[in-house]
């Protein structure tokens, strides 16, 4: 009987190997694929004022969502946006459960080695986020040593905290550091300048805090498949939307226009 | 205060859409979990071997690794190895493979529960079937399911109660449920952010959820307590 079942598993096995082979053989070119689909689908999170929902509103906004949907257009295809767990995105990208990763994506190593992107559009950089009451204490790097940091696992903010030598504790995403600070369960946070600018200070719900040190520049581009020629499509239409000054008119709507690149 | 009571109705109706979504995930799984259990703790009380080695080595798997990586085994693996898009990427694709994740993982657990419910039915009820000229499948239905599902009822319930806040799990891959929902309000989602008590509030609808449930379990077992042995 054990040899049966012996059989069975190894004929199991070989034919997994085959069904391997022969998916890959049927490759199109990106491109094509998302042509012959008629959907351009984003991988998304929630990120003001990069892609975020308006209360009461069920429509995607924002400078990238905007921007996403007017490169759909000129592929002539419909785009959706499709929430994801930031964590998985290379892996939703090559699994094709989106076609690309257009979120306020920081340009580092690690992003630009698990997936293809295009050029920089938008420029950030890595600030110190504290309490509005003990900004003026801390206001240098030096300063900022003793405190305990709260920053994204595996973020650009993370790095920039580790190379200054900071006392940090990893969380789950930006928001989740930020709640620390606010609930005093960290004394700081480091995050994206463009999310700080929108989130923090008067009149959000981190009026208490505000941003200080400027630790490091930094870029946003977009991610697609490796090997995708849809990076190419993508260049060409920031390209194209920085000169005929489309993007300058979307990036005013949400308040970035200093940070973008044309 | 007041700002409570604007952010109130806009985080109450996320909320909702995001329970709707676990109750979904909830129905689905009992509605597929059972039968297959069911099936399956024939298969492994089966008097041919391989089936038995099958079913025992199949529940060992589920119930032995992290619902978690099952999630996201089922949602990622065919696209990555072998190329084949057996969900899309959106909404219900996502919805579906979980769906698919929880119902092999309750079906194996839920076996175990029937096969217990079974063979703890004296044998001599089956063989006063047998004396009685009653065919297999009679004796099953007619005196075997019922003093089954009378015993089965506790530990079912136990089951049932974890799935409930199980369905929690699915976030992993980005499905909306209410835990997402309610996080959402931290990172900021629709013009609220960096507040945590909408997180807080979804163990409100967990509660009351269970609570309902476990009204309609002690409810059954008493109907069922005719069935005195």
């Amino acid at each position: 009987m054990k040899k049966v079942i012996a059989v069975i598993c190894a004929f199991a096995l070989v034919a997994c190997m085959f069904a391997g082979c022969g998916a890959k053989k049927t490759e199109t070119s990106d491109l094509e694929y998302v042509k012959e689909k008629g959907t351009l689908v984003v991988g998304i999170t929630e990120f003001e004022p990069m892609d975020y929902k308006q209360a009461g509103s069920d429509e995607w906004v924002g400078f990238d969502a905007d921007m996403a949907r007017a490169f759909a257009k000129s592929l002539g295809v419909d785009v959706k946006f499709v929430l994801i767990d930031w964590d998985n995105k290379a892996l939703e990208l090559s699994d094709k459960k989106i076609d690309c990763a257009w979120n306020g994506m920081t340009l580092t190593d690690e992003v630009k080695s698990s997936m293809d992107c295009t050029k920089a559009y938008c420029n950030n950089g890595q600030v110190v986020i504290v309490n509005k009451d003990v900004a003026d204490k801390y206001n240098t790097v030096e300063a900022c040593k003793d405190l305990k940091f709260a920053v994204e696992a595996g973020s650009a903010g993370e790095k920039a905290a580790k190379e200054n030598g900071f006392n940090i504790t990893s969380v789950s995403d930006q928001a989740s550091a930020l709640l620390e600070v606010k609930s005093g369960t960290c004394d700081a946070a480091v995050i994206d300048r463009l999310m700080a600018a929108a989130m923090v200070g008067e009149g959000t719900n981190y009026a208490n805090l505000t941003y200080t040190v400027n630790l490091c520049d930094e870029e946003y581009g977009i991610g697609f498949r490796k090997g995708s020629n849809l990076v190419e499509k993508a260049n060409e239409f920031l390209a194209a939307s920085a000169a005929d000054g489309t993007m300058e008119k979307i990036a005013e709507q949400y308040g970035v226009q200093a940070s973008i690149i044309k | 205060m007041s700002q409570f009571a604007e952010q109130f109705p806009i985080v109450f109706n996320a909320l909702n859409v995001g329970f709707l979504q676990t109750f979904r995930l909830f129905i689905f799984t009992l509605v597929g979990s059972i039968p297959l259990g069911l099936l399956m703790s024939f298969g492994s009380m089966s008097k041919f071997k391989p089936l038995r080695v099958l079913i025992k080595v199949l529940v060992w798997i589920v119930r032995g690794s992290p619902l978690m990586i099952q999630l996201l085994i089922i949602f990622y693996f065919p696209g990555l190895v072998f190329g084949v898009q057996l969900w899309g990427g959106g909404e219900s694709g996502r919805f579906l493979a979980a769906c698919v994740a929880f119902i092999i993982n309750y079906a194996c657990y839920f076996s175990e529960i029937f096969r217990g419910g079974i063979v703890s039915v004296p044998k001599g009820q089956q063989e006063a079937g047998i004396v009685l000229g009653m065919s297999k499948s009679q004796i099953f239905f007619k005196v075997t399911l019922l003093q089954m599902i009378k015993r089965i009822i506790p530990p079912l319930s136990n089951e049932i109660i974890t799935l409930v806040k199980d369905t929690s799990l699915s976030r992993i891959i980005a499905l909306q449920e209410i835990i997402w929902a309610g996080q959402s309000f931290m990172k900021g989602s629709h013009g609220i952010s960096g507040v945590i008590w909408p997180l807080f509030f979804t163990a409100v609808y967990y509660l009351a959820f269970n609570g309902v449930l476990t009204v309609l379990f002690s409810k059954l077992e008493k109907k069922l307590d005719y069935f005195k042995v």
